[in-house]
C-alpha cells in the first residue's frame, strides 16, 4: 500500500471513527484503526463490534493495499504531524506502517488487515432518507432518556417506530420518558420498529453535525444491524433484541393544572435547586399558583438540603386548573429543559402522585414524561 | 445375584465408613468418648500420622468389666435410653457407633478400671473379632489403642493422604476440643513429641494462647455476656479488628460444646466486623452457643459437624449482635496494654485544656464540639450498629505532619501515625451518616410499575413488614403468589440504578437477621460521596491548627481506628514497644 493524503482530512477522518476503537478489549485488532485504499479514495475503519464506523477521505493511491494501525499511537502521531501530504507506505513483511510528512517521518507498527472484522457497507439502493436537522435534534431530545445501566438491555435502547410517513423515537429509562416524531420524505410500505443502542444513536448525533444532505438508513437483511449513511462517512450499529415497553400506555392523556413556563428562567431555577438538590436525592418542589383575573400565576421552585441549606424561586406561569404540589428529580428537568429547544415550556399536571408531562410550546412532536417524587410515610 | 442380608462384619465395615474416614476421626470419637466420660485430663498419641498407631487414654469414668465386651457392639451406648432421650442430649456421642467402627477396621486394644472396681479389663478386638479379655492393672480410666487402621480395608487405606496431612486434621480437632473444653487438659504428641498441650485451668484465652500463640491470644476480645442471659448464650473471644486473616478458617464455632460448620453462623461473625476490615480479610474468631438442647438437633449427619436449629435466625442475630457489641466496646484495646503514666493530664483536663486553646484560634470551634457531643442516637428500625456509644480514642497532642500524608500524634499510650485521608473519610462519614439518617426519605415513583418475582421466604417477610418498607419509600403491592408489584423505590436505590429484584432481596434478607435495612446502600452511598468530594487528599499540607482539628474531631469518631472501606486510619507504637524498639 502506498497512498498520499493531507494531514487536515486523516487528522479529521480519524476523529471521526476514533470514538468506536473498543478502548480495552481482548481483541487487539479492535483497538485498531482500518486504513484501506478503494478507488482513489483511502478508507478509514473502527468498530468495538457494537457500532462501527467508516469514513472515507481523499487519498491520491499509488499502489492498493489496506493493513491496521493502533488507534491511540496513530491518532496522537497524526495530530502531532505538520499541516502538509502526508505520504504512507506499508512494509507487508512487517506490517509496518511508514509515514512522511514534511519533515517528519515515523514507522507505526500494525497488524494484518485480514484480521480486522468486516464492517457492513450499504449493498445497493433502497433504504429510508430522513433529514440530518431533524434526526439530530430528536436524537438530541430522546437519547439521554434511555437507561444507562445495563440491567435492563432493551432500555439502554431507543425504540425507532417506522410507521408511514413518521419516524418516531422513544427511550425511557424507567423514571422518564421521551418521545419524539418527525416526518419522512417518503412513507414506508410497511410499519416496523428498531431498538437501537442509545450510544449508537449519540455518536451518529455528533458525527452528523456537518451532514447537510438527508441521512439514509438501511436495515440489514438479517434485522440484526442497522446502517446510517452520511455522505463520506457509514455508521453500523447492533440493534438490541426484544420488546420495548408500550410507551403511548405511560404518556397520561388527561391533565389538571397546565402551566406555560419560560424555558431559560425554568432552566436557571433548576440549576438554582440543584446546588442544594444533589445533597437530597435532587428533590425539587414545585408549587404551582394559579393567579386571578388581576395578577398573574406563578411556579415555586424549592429545593432543601439538610446539611447546606434552601433555595426558593418563583417564575412567572400562565396557568390553566388547579394548584398543585408536585416533586421532581431536579436533574431529569435539568436534562429535558436544556433540549427541548423552544422559549416555552408546558408542564402539565394532575395529582402530586401523577406523572409530569412536560411538551415544548408550539410543537406537538414532542412529549417528556416524569414521574414524580414524594416524601416517604 | 440373589438377595441377602449382609454379614455383620460386612455391615460394620461399611458404617465404620461413615464414621471413621481418616484417623483424626478415631481420635475425635475416642475424644469425646472420654469427654463424656467426665475427663479432666486427655492424653493423644500418634505414630505415622495415626496410620500406625493412635492411643487415646484419659481420667474419665472408666467402663465397668461386666460391660466391656458389649462396648463393642452396634448401638450400645450408655449415653441415652431412649428416642425422647435424643431431643436432650447433653453427651457428645449417643449413637453408640464409634467403638464399634473402629474395632471393625483396625486393632483395638481397650484397656479401662472403673473407679470402684479393684481390678482392670484388657480386651483386644481384631477386625471386629474379639481375640483377648483379660484383666489388667490401670489407674481408673480407660485407655483405647488403635493400630493398622484400615488394615482389612485396603480401599480405604489407599485414600489415606501424608502422613503430614492426617498429622494436621489430627491437630485441628485435638485444638477444637482443647477450646471447647477449657477445663479440660488436652495433651497431644506425635512420635513421641508433644506439640500441644492444653492447660485445663479452665480459662479459654489460656488455650487461645496455646492454639494462636501469645500475640494473638492476649490480643483477642472476650465476648461481653448480655444481661441478663438470654435463652441462646454466647461467649468465646473474637479478633480485634486490626487483626484479620486471608480466609474464613479462622472462624470456629461450637454449639453446645460441639465443633460444628455453619455458613450462617460464620457470616454472621464476618458481617459483624462490617466495615472495620479491608475487604477480603476475615476476622479470628472463637465462639461458642449455648442453648438448650430441644432447640438444636445434632442428629443430622454421623460426623455431628452439622447441625440444625430450631430458630436459626434467632441464633444467627444473637451471634451477630453479640460480636458487634464486642467490638464495638471492647475495641480499641491498645496494642501493648497499660496504665496511662500518673504524670499525663486526666483525658478531660487535656481535652478542654485544648480546646480552649483553639477556640482562641477558631471561634466556632467550641459549637461544633457541642455539634458532636449532641448527635442524636440514630434512631433506625432494628437499631443502627453504629448508634452504640462506645470507647474512644484517647486525646492525642498533634506533633506534626510527614510526606503530606501522615499526621504524627503523641498520646496518653506513645505514638499514634495517622492516616490523614483515612482518619478525615472515618469522620466525614459518621458525621454524613448522621445526616443521612435524619433527612427525610425520598421515593421516585416508576413510569410502568414492575413485577419482581421473590423467593417465598422474601415475599412473606416483605408482606409482614409493609409498614417499614413504606416508610423506606419503597411502594409495593402483592401480585398473587410470590411476585409483588413494585410502584415505586427510595431514591437513593432509584439513583444507583439499582435491580428492584436484588433491592428486596436485600431488604427481606436484612429484616430477617434484624439489621436496618437498606443500611449498606445508604453507607456505600455515603462512603463513596465521601471519598471523591469532600475528604482531603494524601499530599495536602495542613496547619497545625487543621491538624488538632482533625485529630480533635476523629476522637469524637464512634469507629475512629478504621475507614469506611475498612483500612486502618492509624499505626500506633505504645511507649512499651518504643522502649524494645531502642532496646531501653
Amino acid at each position: 500500500m502506498k497512498v498520499s493524503c493531507l494531514q487536515e482530512n486523516l487528522s479529521k477522518g480519524l476523529s471521526i471513527v476514533g470514538r468506536a476503537v473498543s478502548p480495552r478489549s481482548t481483541l487487539p485488532v479492535l483497538s485498531n484503526v482500518l486504513l484501506a485504499t478503494e478507488a482513489g479514495r483511502l478508507e478509514l475503519s473502527a468498530t468495538n463490534l457494537e457500532v462501527g464506523i467508516n469514513c472515507w477521505i481523499g487519498a491520491k493511491v499509488e499502489e492498493d493495499g489496506a493493513t491496521t494501525v493502533p488507534a491511540r499511537t496513530f491518532i496522537d502521531l497524526v495530530n502531532a504531524l505538520p499541516p502538509e501530504q502526508v505520504d504512507m507506505e506499508l512494509v507487508v513483511q512487517t506490517q509496518t506502517l511508514n509515514l512522511r510528512a514534511g519533515r517528519s517521518e515515523a514507522n507505526v507498527k500494525g497488524i494484518d488487515a485480514q484480521e480486522f472484522p468486516l464492517v457492513p457497507v450499504p449493498e445497493g439502493e433502497g433504504g429510508i432518507s430522513i433529514e440530518a436537522d431533524a434526526l439530530r435534534t430528536a436524537i438530541s431530545q430522546v437519547a439521554f432518556a434511555a437507561a444507562t445501566d445495563e440491567s435492563r438491555p432493551i432500555l439502554t435502547g431507543v425504540l425507532a417506530k417506522f410507521e408511514e410517513d413518521q419516524l418516531t423515537l422513544a427511550a425511557a429509562d424507567g423514571f422518564r420518558l421521551s418521545v419524539r416524531t418527525i416526518p419522512l420524505p417518503q412513507p414506508v410500505p410497511d410499519p416496523f420498529s428498531i431498538i437501537i443502542p442509545a450510544r449508537a444513536l449519540v455518536e451518529l448525533g455528533r458525527i452528523s453535525g456537518e451532514q447537510e444532505d438527508p441521512i439514509i438508513i438501511t436495515i440489514t437483511p438479517t434485522r440484526n444491524q442497522v446502517l446510517f449513511q452520511l455522505t463520506d462517512i457509514v455508521l453500523v450499529s447492533q440493534l438490541i433484541d426484544g420488546n420495548f415497553p408500550d410507551y403511548r400506555q405511560i404518556i397520561p392523556q388527561d391533565w389538571m393544572t397546565r402551566s406555560v413556563l419560560d424555558t431559560a428562567a425554568f432552566l436557571k431555577a433548576c440549576k438554582t435547586a440543584l446546588i442544594f438538590a444533589r445533597d437530597a436525592a435532587h428533590i425539587t418542589r414545585m408549587h404551582v399558583k394559579p393567579g386571578s383575573d388581576l395578577s398573574p400565576g406563578h411556579l415555586v421552585v424549592s429545593a432543601t438540603s439538610a446539611e447546606t441549606g434552601d433555595d426558593v424561586s418563583e417564575l412567572d406561569a400562565n396557568i390553566e386548573g388547579e394548584g398543585v404540589e408536585i416533586a421532581f428529580n431536579v436533574k431529569y428537568l435539568i436534562d429535558l429543559l436544556s433540549v427541548i429547544g423552544t422559549p416555552q415550556v408546558a408542564l402539565y399536571t394532575t395529582t402530586s402522585s401523577s406523572p409530569g408531562v412536560l411538551r415544548p410550546v408550539g410543537d406537538v412532536d414532542y412529549t417528556h414524561v416524569i414521574m414524580p417524587m414524594h416524601l416517604g410515610r | 445375584m440373589p438377595i441377602r442380608v449382609l454379614p455383620e462384619q460386612v455391615a460394620s465395615q461399611i458404617a465404620a465408613g461413615e464414621v471413621v474416614e481418616r484417623p483424626s476421626s478415631v481420635v475425635k470419637e475416642l475424644v469425646e468418648n472420654s469427654i463424656d466420660a467426665g475427663a479432666r485430663d486427655v492424653q493423644v498419641e500418634t505414630r505415622a500420622g495415626g496410620k500406625r498407631f493412635i492411643r487415646v487414654s484419659d481420667d474419665g469414668d472408666g467402663v465397668p468389666a461386666a460391660e466391656v465386651e458389649i462396648a463393642f457392639h452396634r448401638h450400645a451406648t450408655s449415653k441415652l435410653v431412649t428416642a425422647e432421650d435424643l431431643a436432650r442430649i447433653t453427651t457428645l456421642g449417643f449413637r453408640g457407633e464409634a467403638l464399634a467402627s473402629i474395632a471393625a477396621v483396625s486393632r483395638v486394644t481397650f484397656v479401662t478400671r472403673s473407679a470402684d472396681e479393684p481390678m482392670g479389663t484388657l480386651l483386644r478386638v481384631e477386625g471386629g473379632q474379639v481375640t483377648a479379655l483379660q484383666e489388667s492393672g490401670r489407674p481408673p480410666g480407660t485407655s483405647v489403642t488403635v493400630e493398622d487402621l484400615f488394615f482389612n480395608v485396603p480401599a480405604r487405606r489407599k485414600f489415606l493422604r501424608t502422613e503430614r496431612t492426617e498429622r494436621r486434621h489430627i491437630d485441628a480437632w485435638l485444638t477444637r476440643y482443647g477450646l471447647a473444653y477449657p477445663g479440660l487438659r488436652v495433651t497431644l504428641s506425635h512420635d513421641g513429641r508433644t506439640v500441644f498441650q492444653s492447660p485445663g485451668n479452665d480459662r479459654l484465652r489460656d488455650v487461645m494462647i496455646a492454639v494462636y500463640g501469645l500475640e494473638v491470644g492476649a490480643a483477642v476480645l472476650q465476648i461481653v455476656p448480655e444481661e441478663p442471659p438470654p435463652e441462646v448464650r454466647v461467649s468465646g473471644f473474637v479478633s480485634p479488628p486490626a487483626l484479620h486473616r486471608a480466609n474464613r478458617s479462622y472462624i470456629t464455632l461450637f454449639v453446645n460444646g460441639r465443633w460444628v460448620q455453619d455458613a450462617g453462623l460464620t457470616y454472621a461473625v464476618i458481617q459483624a466486623y462490617h466495615t472495620l476490615l479491608p475487604s477480603g480479610r476475615y476476622p479470628l474468631a472463637v465462639v461458642m452457643v449455648d442453648l438448650p438442647p430441644a432447640d438444636v438437633d445434632v442428629n443430622v449427619h454421623p460426623a455431628k459437624s452439622e447441625v440444625r436449629f430450631r430458630d436459626g435466625d434467632a441464633v444467627f442475630r444473637a451471634v451477630q449482635k453479640a460480636v458487634r457489641r464486642t467490638l464495638l466496646q471492647r475495641s480499641p484495646v491498645p496494642i501493648t496494654p497499660s496504665a496511662p503514666p500518673a504524670t499525663w493530664p486526666t483525658e478531660t483536663s487535656a481535652a478542654s485544656q485544648r480546646r480552649e486553646q483553639l477556640a482562641h484560634l477558631r471561634p466556632r470551634q467550641s459549637d461544633r464540639q457541642f455539634q458532636f457531643e449532641q448527635r442524636p442516637a440514630v434512631g433506625a428500625p432494628g437499631e443502627s450498629v453504629l448508634a452504640a456509644a462506645t470507647e474512644r480514642l484517647p486525646p492525642l497532642r498533634v506533633v506534626g505532619q510527614i510526606g503530606g500524608t501522615y499526621v504524627v500524634a503523641e498520646g496518653p499510650e506513645g505514638l499514634y501515625l495517622i492516616d490523614q485521608h483515612a482518619a478525615h473519610e472515618r469522620v466525614l462519614f459518621e458525621r454524613l451518616l448522621a445526616e443521612r439518617e435524619r433527612a427525610e426519605v425520598v421515593s421516585q415513583a416508576l413510569l410502568n410499575p414492575q413485577s419482581v418475582d421473590l423467593s417465598p421466604e422474601a415475599a412473606g417477610m416483605l408482606e409482614e413488614h409493609r409498614e417499614t418498607l413504606d416508610s423506606l419509600g419503597f411502594e409495593i403491592e402483592p401480585f398473587g403468589g410470590a411476585t409483588v408489584l413494585v410502584r415505586a423505590l427510595p431514591a437513593l436505590v432509584a439513583e444507583q440504578n439499582s435491580d428492584p429484584l436484588q433491592v428486596l432481596e436485600d431488604v427481606a434478607a436484612a429484616l430477617v437477621v434484624g439489621d436496618a435495612p437498606l443500611s449498606g446502600r445508604v453507607e456505600e452511598a455515603v462512603a463513596r460521596q465521601v471519598c471523591k468530594r469532600f475528604a482531603i487528599k494524601a499530599g495536602q499540607v495542613m496547619t497545625t491548627a487543621e491538624m488538632e482539628e482533625l485529630i480533635r474531631a476523629l476522637e469524637g469518631c464512634t469507629n475512629p481506628r478504621t475507614c469506611p472501606h475498612g483500612r486502618p486510619t492509624m499505626i500506633h507504637l505504645s511507649v512499651a514497644q518504643l522502649a524494645r524498639e531502642f532496646g531501653r
